[in-house]
């Protein structure tokens, strides 16, 4: 099949899918959870093959409908679209998890419709990584983003619901801002398409570019969960269902932040403003989110707030990466996309195996978990120090590219942040981890407690291994993104 | 200064309105009534974006023996028409969401709200 033609499939294959769950899933919902995960695997696998040909042969695009931009809608697939692998493997196994969770802790008649979100939710984010079309990248970002609301409140508990009023209200207006600066950035160039835009963009007036990069970059900052306009996060991502929480904290908020790239691509391309004052305000928030999200996570008691605050944290460092605008930052915060996408869900999930199996969320509920839950507190362990940044696991690697990258660009302070950040952070996990292996239990029964189950049990382990061969691997990833980010900086004249 | 306001009084309008909503938004406590202030919100980006496509005189884009130029834009229409649609499964969820918040608490006031968590 050509390439373009999968292209196409990528985003319709889950879509499609997506609307006949709730059909496929039936009243009880039970044939709802194997018909997404088949569903998901076929997209991985079309997924698997667009990553192939793109690292054969370079970006290669699809036009909608046969008409070719700047009047069609273009998909164009590069090495940040790569991202898609990341989408559909953890897409493929937090379903795979939520087969026993949904079972439990949800009401059975909105079983099917949780996974009809879920695939939604996947949809939503696969479409806004390939396309290169500004307005699609909109309704893209709309799909995700509302099936995102709609999961968070999923449970149907009081809490989840005003947890998701409030990332609705947010992450509303957030969007309305990226729209704003889509009609001015159409207003500027009579152009939708992203390449097209950047070479009209060249000449365009000043202030009204200015005016849009500013709204597209504080729109996409509340997507992307930035430290003054975090607030919505913690709730959100607590309250949710554990897969969901993996989702949402693992590659939600990162489409905010690819976001960031598209817009990066088309602004350096057309060079008509010098965004080194925009990059200094981006590093500076960067520094203040890493530090910031750290010092809220160590006072939590909940293990899923607390990792949701280290979510913060870890949007500072790739925010930093960016704004450092260096090669090495860049491809620092690009692989950080990847990496920590992995490391969250494995957290997540193993903290949703663990709160399956005990009831307890409180750290100080949970203390000696670690002798009667033993593979998933290890798979946790893993993630934790991959969290941290030590080496030989995924997290390193990008910490010290962003590290370089801060070398690199004549400015060590903060390489220094990022260090003392990753204190912060060292400081909180490994209370976790002792809490977990190291502390008399408070309830007895707690070492009762079986192992999580098998269809649980798996991912939670897949991903920890990832995190560990990522680490080892990580050349790969690096040499991948490595052309996309030299092209993206090379019209800054380095 | 009051010149340029006038010719682009239609941007101006709609940065007004995008401004009241915004406000409504953050001081209003009642959730409705900051739902109402997103949608105030909604409206004044579609208006800029539906502006955007006026041509003077301009006619309906729609070919045909009595076609003549100038036509206005179609594109910004046909966006927002999607705008639209995005705007209101916004709305449908949100004041779903309200009425599920107010079966739990018996309020929508957001105080009285966080005063119950």
């Amino acid at each position: 099949m050509p390439a373009s033609a999968l292209l196409v499939g990528v985003i319709i294959i889950p879509l499609v899918g997506a609307v006949l769950t709730p059909v496929v899933g039936g009243r009880s919902g039970r044939a709802a959870g194997p018909w997404a995960l088949a569903v998901m695997l076929v997209t991985s696998a079309i997924a698997l093959m667009l990553i192939v040909h793109v690292a054969n042969v370079g970006p290669f695009s699809a036009y909608l409908g046969g008409w070719e931009p700047p009047y069609g809608i273009e998909l164009r697939f590069d090495e940040f679209s790569a991202s898609t692998s990341v989408i559909c493997l953890l897409g493929t196994l937090s379903i795979l998890f939520s087969f026993k969770y949904a079972e439990k802790e949800l009401p059975p008649e909105r079983i099917r419709y949780y996974y009809t979100l879920l695939l939604l939710n996947l949809t939503g984010m696969i479409g806004f990584v390939v396309t290169g079309d500004i307005f699609n990248l909109f309704v893209f970002m709309e799909i995700l983003s509302l099936s995102g609301y709609a999961l968070v409140a999923v449970s149907g508990e009081r809490t989840a619901e005003m947890a998701a009023f409030k990332y609705l209200i947010m992450g509303a207006v957030s969007s309305l801002m990226v729209l704003f600066a889509i009609g001015l950035l159409y207003a500027l160039t009579g152009s939708l398409n992203m390449a097209d835009i950047s070479v009209r963009l060249a000449g365009a007036e000043k202030a009204p570019a200015m005016l849009a990069i500013a709204a597209f970059t504080v729109g996409f900052m509340v997507k992307a969960a930035l430290f003054p306009l975090h607030i919505w996060l913690p709730d959100a991502h607590a309250i949710a269902p554990s897969p969901v929480s993996a989702i949402l904290s693992g590659l939600v908020v990162k489409t905010g932040l690819l976001g960031m790239i598209r817009i990066y691509q088309i602004y350096y391309g057309a060079k008509v403003l010098d965004l080194s004052a925009l990059n200094t305000v981006l590093v500076w928030l960067g520094a203040i989110s890493i530090v910031m999200g750290a010092f809220f996570a160590i006072f939590q008691e909940d293990i899923k707030m607390m990792l949701a605050y280290s979510t913060i944290s870890n949007v500072g460092y790739i925010i930093m990466g960016l704004g450092l605008a260096s090669q090495y930052g860049v491809i620092g915060a690009a692989v950080h996309i990847f990496n920590h996408a992995l490391i969250k869900a494995t957290l997540f999930l193993g903290a949703g195996a663990i709160i399956y199996r005990t009831g307890y969320r409180n750290l100080t509920d949970l203390r000696g978990i670690g002798r009667s839950m033993p593979l998933t507190t290890a798979a946790i362990s893993i993630g934790a120090i991959s969290i941290v940044g030590m080496p030989p696991t995924a997290g390193f690697l990008c910490k010290w590219y962003i590290a370089l990258g801060a070398v690199e660009a004549g400015q060590p302070l903060f390489a220094v942040a990022l260090v003392f950040g990753a204190l912060f952070i060292f400081v909180y996990y490994i209370r976790m981890v002792n809490t977990f292996y190291f502390q008399e239990p408070v309830h007895p029964e707690i070492l009762e407690v079986e192992e999580a189950p098998l269809s649980m049990l798996f991912p939670v382990l897949i991903l920890a291994a990832l995190c560990l061969i990522m680490g080892i691997l990580g050349r790969i990833p690096l040499s991948f993104v490595e052309p996309a980010v030299t092209r993206l900086l090379a019209p800054l004249g380095g | 200064m009051i010149a340029l306001l006038w010719i682009n009084l239609d941007y101006a309008a709609s940065v007004v309105l995008f401004c009241i909503g915004l406000y409504c938004v953050v001081t209003k406590n009642n959730l409705i009534k900051k739902f109402i202030g997103l949608n105030i919100m909604e409206t004044a980006v579609f208006a800029f974006i539906v502006a955007l496509g006026v041509v003077e005189g301009g006619d309906a884009p729609i070919m045909g023996a009595d076609a003549n130029a100038p036509f206005t834009n179609p594109i910004p229409q046909a966006l927002i028409l999607t705008g639209i649609v995005v705007a209101v499964s916004t709305t449908a969820l949100a004041l779903s969401l309200i009425i599920r918040i107010y079966q739990h608490c018996g309020t929508i006031e957001a105080d009285e709200l966080r005063e119950m968590e």
